[in-house]
C-alpha cells in the first residue's frame, strides 16, 4: 500500500531558486547553441549569394 | 519473488493458487492472501496478468471488502489490496455494471466502523479520482456527501483524505483546462466534468470551516500537515481551477474573520485571502489586494500572534508574486507605498524565523517584479542597499538555520541582484568579495561533526549559488564585467575547493557557478583547464547524483562554446566519459538527451577533429534515433522524453554537420547521411514532433544539404522530408519552424542547384 500522507507544498512556492538557478542555466545553454548554429547558417547563407542578390530574390 | 518471476511467466499458478485459499480457510490466512495479492498488484506491471486473473482477483478483493465480512482485519487488507489493484481495473471501470459494484463496495466502506478502514477507502477513492476522472459523474453526488461528513466529523487521517479527493480532482481539472489551453472543443481528448465548480457553493463553505483548526505552533514544525494545511491548499487549488467564482463565496469569510479577538480566525481569514490569489483575474482581485494591502502590513509588524503574521508575510509574497510585474496596467507598488513595505519587510526580518523567512519570501517576489524594468533605476533603487545589508544580517543571525530561514535570505538576495540596474550594479560588485570571504570561511579546515558539515555543505551551496546569479548579472554587461573580472581568478580558487567536500548539492552549485564563469569569460577560461579538468571527469562520472553529472554535461557545452578548438586537449576524455554514460544502464535517462547535444558542441568546436570520434558516436545517435521513433503506446511522460531525446540526437547531428562544413573531411559524413535523412523521414511519419523538434529536425535537413552539398543531392531529393515535411514546415505558425524551415530550403536550392 503506498503512503497515504498526501502533503503538498504548504505556505512555500512552487519553485525553489536553486531549481530557477538550474532552469535559468539549462536554458541559456540552449540558447547559447541555437544562436551559434543560427549564426552559423545566416554566415554560410550570406557567403553562398552572389553580391547582388538578396535571399528573397534567390527563391 | 512473485515480482520477479511473474513477468518472466515463471510461476503461472500463484495466482489462481492465491485466490483458492480465499472461500473457506482460517480470516488470518484470508487476510495473508489479500495482502500477498496487493503486494503483488503493487509490484508488477499490469500487463503481466491477464484480464481473467484480473477478474478473480478484484471479485475476491471486493468480496473481502464487502460489509458483510465480518472481520475486520481482512476488510483492511482487502480494502488496502484494492487500492494497489485499481491500475489493473481498466476493463473493469470501463463496464457499468461492474464499475457500479466497485464504487458501491468503496463508498460503503468509507462508512466502516474501524477508523483504519475508512482511511484506506478514501484512499480508494482518492486514486479512482485520479485513475478514472471521466467515469466518475454518476458517482460524484454521492461522494460529495461522504466527504463531506468526513471532513465535518470524521477523525484526521479520514478528514485528510477527504479533502485530498477534491484536491486530486482539482489536479486532474488543471490539469484538462490547461490542455485545452483555453479553447474548449467537443473533441478535446479529455472531457472536463468541471465537478469542482458544480460544487463550489457546498465545497468552499466546509473547507473554510478546516481552516480554523489549526494546530498551535503548527508553523514550527517543518514536518507538520494537518485539516487546516489541507483545507488551504485544497482551497487554493480549487481558486485555480474555477478562478473569479471562487472570490465571492470566500470573501464574506474573510471579512467576518480578519478582524476577531481569536487569532485562529484572524489566521483563517489571511490563509483564505492567500489562498485564492492564484487563479482569479486581476481585476477581480485588484481592488481587493489594494484596500488589503496596508491592513497586511500592519498585521505583519503588530499582529500578537506569530502564526498570523506568518500567515500574512506568505500573503503577502502571493500578492507579489501573482499581481506586481511590469505587466499589470495599476501596479500595487506605488511611490507612496513602497516605502513602508520595504520598511515593513525589513524590519519583520528581524522577527522570529519563521516570521522572517516569511518576510524574505515577500521581497523576494517583490524584487522579481522588478526584474524585466529595463530602466536604469526601480522604486527598490532608493533602498538598495538597505536590503542588501537586512539580507545579510539575516543570513547572519544565530537562529537562521531554522525554518530555512538562510535559504530563505540568500534566495531573496539572489533575486535582488538579478533585479540590480546600472544604478545598483555598484552595490552588487561590492557584495562579490564579501560572499567570496564568507565561502572561504567555511573551506578552512575546521574539525566538525557530522551535523555540522552538512550545515557547512548546505551554505557553500548557497554561497555558490550566489555567485552563480552575481556572474550571470554582471556578466552579462560590458561595463560591469570588465570590474568583475578582476574576481575572475580568486572566484575560480574557490569553487575549485568546493569540490574536496561531499556533498552532492553544493558540488552542483560550483559547478553551475563554473559554468556561467566560462560562459562570462569566454577563451580566456583555458587557463583553467588544466586544474579543473579533474573536477569535471570526476563530475562526469557521478552516476549516483546524475543531477551533478546533468549539470557537468551542461558545463562541458559551456566550456566547448568559450574555449572553441582550445578544448582539444581534453576531448579524449571528455568523450571516452560521455560515450561510456551513454552506455550505462545506471545513469539516470534524464542525462542522456543533453550527453547527445554536448556531441553537437563539442563537434561545432573543434571542427573537423570531431574524426577520430565519429566512429564511436554515429553508431550511438543511430541507435538512439531508431529507438526514438519507436513510440506506440508511450504515455505522456515517455512522449516527453521521446521528444527531448529526438532533440538531443538532432542538435548533435546539426553540431557535427556544422562543424564539418568546409572541411576537407565533411565526406566523412556521407556514409551517415542515408540514416540521418531516415531518421527525419521516420520523425515525420510518425506524427508526434512537438514544435522544438521539427525546428531542429529541419534545420538538420539543411545542415546536411549545406555541408554535404552536391553529392548529397540525389539522397536528399529522394527523401520524404525535403518535400512534404519541408512544406509543412514551411506553412507552420510558429515562426521559428518557419525560419529554420526556410534556411532548409535555401541550402537544399544551392545542394541540388551544383
Amino acid at each position: 500500500m503506498a503512503p497515504s500522507d498526501l502533503r503538498r507544498p504548504y505556505k512555500r512556492p512552487q519553485l525553489s531558486d536553486q531549481q530557477r538557478r538550474r532552469e535559468l542555466s539549462l536554458k541559456r545553454q540552449e540558447q547559447s547553441r541555437d544562436a551559434e548554429l543560427h549564426a552559423r547558417r545566416l554566415a554560410s547563407t550570406l557567403l553562398s549569394l552572389p553580391p547582388e542578390q538578396q535571399p528573397s530574390e534567390s527563391e | 519473488l512473485a515480482g520477479i518471476e511473474l513477468p518472466l511467466k515463471q510461476w503461472p499458478e500463484l495466482i489462481e493458487a492465491l485466490l483458492s485459499n480465499n472461500n473457506q480457510l482460517p480470516a488470518h490466512t484470508r487476510q495473508a492472501t489479500l495482502e500477498t495479492l496487493g503486494y503483488i498488484c503493487e509490484e508488477i506491471s499490469p500487463d503481466v496478468i491477464e484480464q481473467d486473473h484480473v477478474n478473480k482477483i478484484l471479485t475476491a478483493v471486493v468480496q473481502g471488502m464487502n460489509s458483510a465480512e465480518s472481520n475486520n482485519d481482512v476488510r483492511l487488507a482487502a480494502t488496502r489490496a484494492l487500492y494497489n489493484a485499481l491500475g489493473f481495473a481498466q476493463a473493469n471501470f470501463s463496464n457499468d455494471k461492474e464499475r457500479d459494484f466497485i464504487m458501491r463496495v468503496v463508498c460503503e466502506a468509507t462508512l466502516s466502523p474501524e477508523v483504519k478502514i475508512r482511511q484506506a477507502a478514501f484512499e480508494c477513492l482518492v486514486s479512482i479520482s485520479s485513475t478514472y476522472y471521466e467515469k466518475l459523474s454518476p458517482y460524484i453526488q454521492d461522494i460529495f456527501s461522504i466527504t463531506a461528513k468526513a471532513m465535518k466529523e470524521d477523525e484526521e487521517p479520514v478528514a485528510l483524505q477527504a479533502v485530498e479527493f477534491w484536491s486530486s480532482i482539482c489536479d486532474e481539472e488543471i490539469d484538462i483546462l490547461e490542455e485545452y489551453g483555453g479553447e474548449f472543443t467537443g473533441d478535446s481528448v479529455i472531457p472536463c466534468f468541471y465537478f469542482i465548480k458544480q460544487a463550489l457553493p457546498a465545497l468552499i463553505p466546509l473547507l473554510l470551516e478546516t481552516l480554523l483548526k489549526q494546530e498551535e505552533d503548527q508553523d514550527q514544525d517543518e514536518g507538520a500537515w494537518n485539516i487546516a494545511m489541507a483545507g488551504g491548499t485544497c482551497l487554493g487549488l480549487v481558486a485555480r481551477t474555477v478562478g473569479d467564482d471562487v472570490v465571492p463565496l470566500v470573501m464574506p469569510f474573510i471579512e467576518e474573520n480578519i478582524s476577531k479577538p481569536d487569532w485562529r480566525q484572524r489566521e483563517a481569514a489571511t490563509y483564505a485571502f492567500g489562498s485564492v490569489l492564484e487563479g482569479p483575474s486581476p481585476e477581480k482581485l485588484m481592488t481587493l489586494v489594494n484596500h488589503a494591502l496596508s491592513f497586511m502590513l500592519n498585521a505583519l509588524m503588530k499582529d500578537p500572534n506569530n502564526h498570523v503574521k506568518d500567515t500574512t508575510g506568505w500573503t503577502l509574497g502571493r500578492i507579489f508574486e501573482f499581481l506586481h510585474g511590469s505587466t499589470f496596467e495599476t501596479p500595487i507598488i506605488t511611490q507612496a507605498n513602497c516605502q513602508q513595505i520595504i520598511t515593513v519587510l525589513l524590519q519583520s526580518m528581524r522577527d522570529v524565523p519563521n516570521v522572517a523567512e516569511k518576510a524574505c519570501g515577500a521581497l523576494y517576489f517583490l524584487a522579481q517584479g522588478f526584474e524585466d524594468s529595463e530602466s536604469s533605476s526601480t522604486q527598490l533603487t532608493p533602498f538598495f542597499q538597505d536590503i542588501i545589508q537586512a539580507l545579510l544580517d539575516v543570513t547572519h543571525r544565530e537562529d537562521a538555520g531554522e525554518s530555512r530561514l538562510r535559504t530563505a535570505a540568500y534566495e531573496s538576495l539572489n533575486e535582488v541582484v538579478r533585479c540590480c540596474t546600472d544604478e545598483t550594479a555598484p552595490m552588487v560588485m561590492q557584495l562579490v568579495p564579501l560572499i567570496m570571504m564568507e565561502l572561504h570561511q567555511t573551506l578552512e579546515g575546521q574539525r566538525l561533526s557530522s551535523d555540522e558539515r552538512d550545515k557547512q555543505n548546505e551554505l557553500q551551496g548557497l554561497l555558490c549559488g550566489c555567485l552563480q546569479v552575481i556572474i550571470q548579472k554582471l556578466g552579462s554587461s560590458e561595463p560591469t564585467k570588465y570590474v568583475f573580472m578582476q574576481y575572475a581568478d580568486q572566484m575560480m580558487g574557490l569553487f575549485l575547493r568546493v569540490f574536496s567536500c561531499k556533498s552532492a548539492t553544493a558540488h552542483e552549485e560550483a559547478m553551475l557557478a563554473i559554468g556561467a564563469l566560462a560562459y562570462s569569460t569566454g577563451s580566456d577560461f583555458a587557463k583553467y583547464m588544466s586544474e579543473f579538468y579533474k573536477y569535471l571527469e570526476m563530475g562526469l562520472q557521478n552516476f549516483e547524483d546524475y543531477q551533478v553529472c546533468a549539470i557537468t554535461v551542461g558545463v562541458v557545452g559551456d566550456i566547448s562554446r568559450a574555449l572553441e578548438d582550445k578544448i582539444l586537449p581534453y576531448c579524449d576524455g571528455i568523450m571516452t566519459q560521455l560515450l561510456k554514460d551513454l552506455s550505462s544502464n545506471q545513469l539516470h535517462r534524464s542525462v542522456k538527451p543533453p550527453i547527445f547535444s554536448c556531441f553537437g558542441d563539442l563537434a561545432l568546436a573543434i571542427g573537423e577533429n570531431f574524426d577520430k570520434y565519429l566512429m564511436y558516436a554515429m553508431p550511438m545517435l543511430q541507435s538512439a534515433a531508431e529507438l526514438s521513433v519507436q513510440t506506440s503506446g508511450a504515455d505522456d511522460d515517455m512522449i516527453e522524453y521521446t521528444n527531448t531525446l529526438r532533440n538531443g540526437i538532432l542538435e548533435a547531428y546539426s553540431g557535427i554537420l556544422q562543424g564539418f562544413k568546409g572541411s576537407s573531411k565533411s565526406q566523412l559524413l556521407m556514409p551517415h547521411a542515408p540514416h540521418i535523412l531516415q531518421f527525419l523521414d521516420s520523425l515525420y511519419m510518425a506524427k508526434d514532433m512537438d514544435d522544438v523538434v521539427m525546428k531542429t529536425a529541419i534545420g538538420v535537413l539543411g545542415d546536411l544539404a549545406d555541408t554535404l552539398g552536391a553529392n548529397a543531392a540525389p539522397l536528399i531529393q529522394q527523401c520524404v522530408s525535403s518535400r512534404d515535411f519541408l512544406n509543412e514546415c514551411l506553412q507552420s505558425e510558429d515562426h521559428l519552424v518557419r525560419e529554420a524551415a526556410e534556411w532548409a530550403q535555401l541550402a537544399i536550392r544551392r545542394a541540388i542547384s551544383f
